[in-house]
């Protein structure tokens, strides 16, 4: 144990005295945020749209006008609002085309539903371009019932889901007769969107992520190039721990950078990611995963030259396929292959704490990113050794 | 990881710490070290002397526990050595052939980073630490980044490594290639001082002058295999034994030919303008009575040169081919 901490210190200040890898790892990455934070200009910015809300409400319903009332006296929060009152059928046509970004349904007899305190659902209907804005005026529903003290919202990002109308109504009803007077779903992507400046710190920490790892590889080929591995080769100590130190040096650097980018990005762009133990266990995952892949590389590459061109085409790969340049979907096996992506898986998890989410919520991208490791450590074992241990 | 001390044990091989049994390692379709037997007793050097390429490093690489044999078995103290075994190796030092020195770091950092691994702590690694520094002139410069030493500073702190935690048996690999000529003085002397002290010394080289100053005894490789074993004296047996004496001097050098070659000591005797040049079984036993045979005939000497066979000599009877190219 001592001497593989004796390894570890050793080669962390040797990395840190060879000035790459606090330029690859955090500064160059923090430029890139911040340039193409300049390019991309305003549609990076927070500015929130107008909100366009489609509503059918029963006529003279006053509790169903208040609600509506509520829904316009966002303004004063800072949100623009276009609500447009028209029929039910209506509501539904108006947010699957986009042209309202949120349809809300208030069904008849909605004031005295309430008043007698029986189940109420009010529909949503997330439109296609639906983002923050939607999710705000359907917080103000959920307060406006929750204070009402007995309802339910059935929301359905209809589009999104892709189901037909007849069957959004019937999810609503049993959203609606679930064990809780008051529930409300809403389409689970709005819960996992970064804002675009969020998306962009954490894309292209995910990204730099798969670079900083690799310099526990290149460290071990330095030692053969140095001649100094024969030399620990020589040392009373099983030779296993001079890969396990790298591989651990590769997993300390990734953490500690990945924490800066974060940090610092959020702090630049003025992001917030949420709870900080959710994000560290997130970054935790990520770095396993990512540095597992530098197994596979140590039994690959021969020379740093080999090493730094490997990485570079994985980096690349589930650097861009992760989204961190932009969003990627897909659908059947490719998008499954996707939702695998450790980069994606990252950005993910950071979406969910960004949206409030704790610990308890992040299990999948967690999931994910450690089955992601345990596939590349199998790997490894059977890559034959032709690499800098050979 | 805990590690299990294991006390030296010479029992039964007597003074033997190390043996090497029969090693064989190929690359490929290379046998680079092809069925190599020797033994080191504590406080002997021995060399290994053959040029490049004849597989003195692989040799090495195997005792020090680098490289899987492919046959053939190596012992340190009693102890099978090999990649994955961790105790024999706290009794070796080994200074390896290419500098084995992080050019980031410091001497001292170096010298404290191996020191650890050697599982030297506390007090004693910072007195150890400043003893190896003494003793390779590096004290004033222990601070800089090794990078900035010269090629000679950077050889001695190579070998000041494997010296750290004063091993039994210190393996040297060509240690003086590339140095210049007064480090390489240097190098020498700490090697013979160290194998005073009792330590076991395997030396290889492709240099006979070191070979011959340094080494108990020398194996000659070529190709992989051990061509001979011994002392200095016993290789050059080998090549005959014949010495050369040349006389230089006024006379009658045809009538003191006759008169020499008489001596059963001398095997040829040929006469040239002022000087006698003669093929001898042993020169300097021989010589006393070559003189005075020679001045009895009539000649008076001026000048007497003994030149004898070396190891250089040897590997060219051996092999058929010269030591250095
Ligand atoms: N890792 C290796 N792979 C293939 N051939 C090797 C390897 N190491 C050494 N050799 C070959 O084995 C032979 C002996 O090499 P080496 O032991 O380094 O010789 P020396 O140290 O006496 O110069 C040489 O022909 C060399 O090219
Ligand atoms: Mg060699």
């Amino acid at each position: 144990m001592r001497q593989l901490l004796t390894l570890l210190t050793t080669d962390l200040v040797q990395r840190l005295r060879d000035k790459s890898v606090i330029i690859f790892a955090v500064i160059v990455p923090l430029a890139l945020m911040g340039a193409m934070n300049l390019v991309m200009g305003d549609t990076m910015d927070m500015d929130l749209e107008t909100a366009t809300v489609a509503v059918s409400a029963p006529e003279d319903d006053q509790l169903a006008a208040q609600l509506i009332g509520a829904i316009q006296a966002l303004p004063e929060g800072g949100l623009e609002v276009e609500v447009t009152e028209t029929s039910a059928a209506d509501v539904q046509a108006l947010a699957e085309s986009g042209d309202a970004k949120l349809g809300l349904v208030i069904p008849d007899g909605f004031s005295a539903a309430l008043m007698a305190g029986e189940p109420v659902e009010v529909e949503a209907v997330e439109g296609d371009g639906s983002g923050i804005e939607s999710t705000v005026v359907l917080s103000v529903v959920q307060g406006f019932l929750d204070r009402a003290g007995a309802s339910a919202v059935a929301a359905a990002a209809g589009a999104e889901l892709g189901l037909p109308p007849a069957e959004l109504g019937g999810l609503a009803q049993q959203v609606a007769t679930g064990e809780s007077a008051i529930s409300m779903t809403t389409g689970e992507a709005s819960n996992e969107q970064l804002d675009p400046k969020g998306a962009l710190i954490a894309g292209q920490a995910g990204l730099f992520l798969m670079f900083t790892v690799s310099f526990g590889v290149l460290g071990l080929l330095a030692e053969r190039e140095f001649g100094t591995l024969a030399r620990l080769r020589s040392m009373p100590m099983n030779p296993h721990l001079i890969t396990l130190s790298k591989v651990l040096s590769s997993f300390v650097l990734g953490v500690v950078a990945t924490s800066i980018l974060l940090t610092a990005g959020g702090l630049l762009f003025g992001v917030s990611f949420g709870s900080p133990l959710a994000i560290a266990a997130l970054i935790v995952c990520a770095v396993i995963a990512t540095t597992s892949l530098t197994f596979i590389v140590i039994k690959l590459a021969k020379t740093s030259e080999q090493a730094t061109v490997i990485q570079t085409i994985l980096a690349m790969v589930l650097g861009i396929s992760g989204g961190a340049f932009f969003p990627m979907s897909g659908t059947g096996l490719f998008g499954t292959l996707l939702d695998l992506n450790p980069v994606g898986a990252m950005i993910r998890g950071l979406g969910i704490t960004s949206g409030g989410g704790g610990l308890a919520d992040i299990g999948a991208p967690v999931l994910i990113l450690l089955g992601f490791a345990a596939v590349a450590l199998v790997i490894a074992r059977f890559v034959p050794d032709r690499g800098a241990m050979a | 990881m805990t590690q299990t001390a294991t006390e030296p044990t010479t029992t039964g091989d007597g003074q033997r710490v190390l043996v090497v049994d029969n090693l064989v390692r190929r690359f490929g379709d290379l046998t680079a070290v092809d069925d190599v037997s020797f033994t080191v007793a504590a406080g002997e050097t021995y060399g290994l002397l053959g040029p490049n390429g004849a597989g003195k490093t692989t040799t090495i690489s195997m005792i020090a526990g680098l490289l899987e044999p492919d046959q053939g078995s190596v012992t340190l103290l009693g102890q099978q050595m090999g990649p994955k075994k961790a105790a024999p190796k706290r009794h070796l030092g080994l200074v390896p052939q290419d500098l084995a020195i992080y050019p980031d770091l410091s001497a001292r950092e170096n010298l404290n980073f191996f020191g650890k691994l050697q599982g030297l702590a506390g007090g004693e690694l910072k007195s150890r630490v400043g003893e190896v520094l003494e003793l390779t002139g590096l004290t004033d410069r222990a601070k800089g980044p090794t990078k900035d030493f010269s090629g000679g500073m950077k050889r001695r702190l190579n070998i000041g490594i494997g010296l750290l935690h004063k091993p039994t048996m210190l393996i040297l690999d060509e240690p003086t290639v590339g140095v210049d000529p007064q480090s390489r003085n240097a190098i020498l002397e700490s090697v013979e001082a160290l194998s005073d002290e009792g330590m076991a010394v395997i030396y290889t080289t492709h240099y006979m002058e070191e070979a011959e100053r340094l080494c108990d005894r020398i194996g000659i490789i070529d190709s992989g295999t051990l061509q001979a074993e011994g002392t200095r004296d016993e290789l050059i047996r080998l090549t005959g034994g014949v010495d050369n004496i040349q006389l230089t001097g006024s006379g009658d050098t045809a009538a003191a030919a006759e008169a020499l070659l008489a001596l059963d000591s001398v095997a040829q005797a040929d006469a040239e303008r002022g000087h006698l040049q003669l093929t001898v079984h042993d020169a300097p036993t021989a010589v006393a009575q070559i003189v005075t045979t020679a001045t009895a005939s009539g000649l008076q000497l001026s000048d007497v040169q003994i030149s004898r066979p070396n190891l250089e000599s040897v590997f060219l009877h051996l092999t058929g081919k010269a030591l250095r190219d």
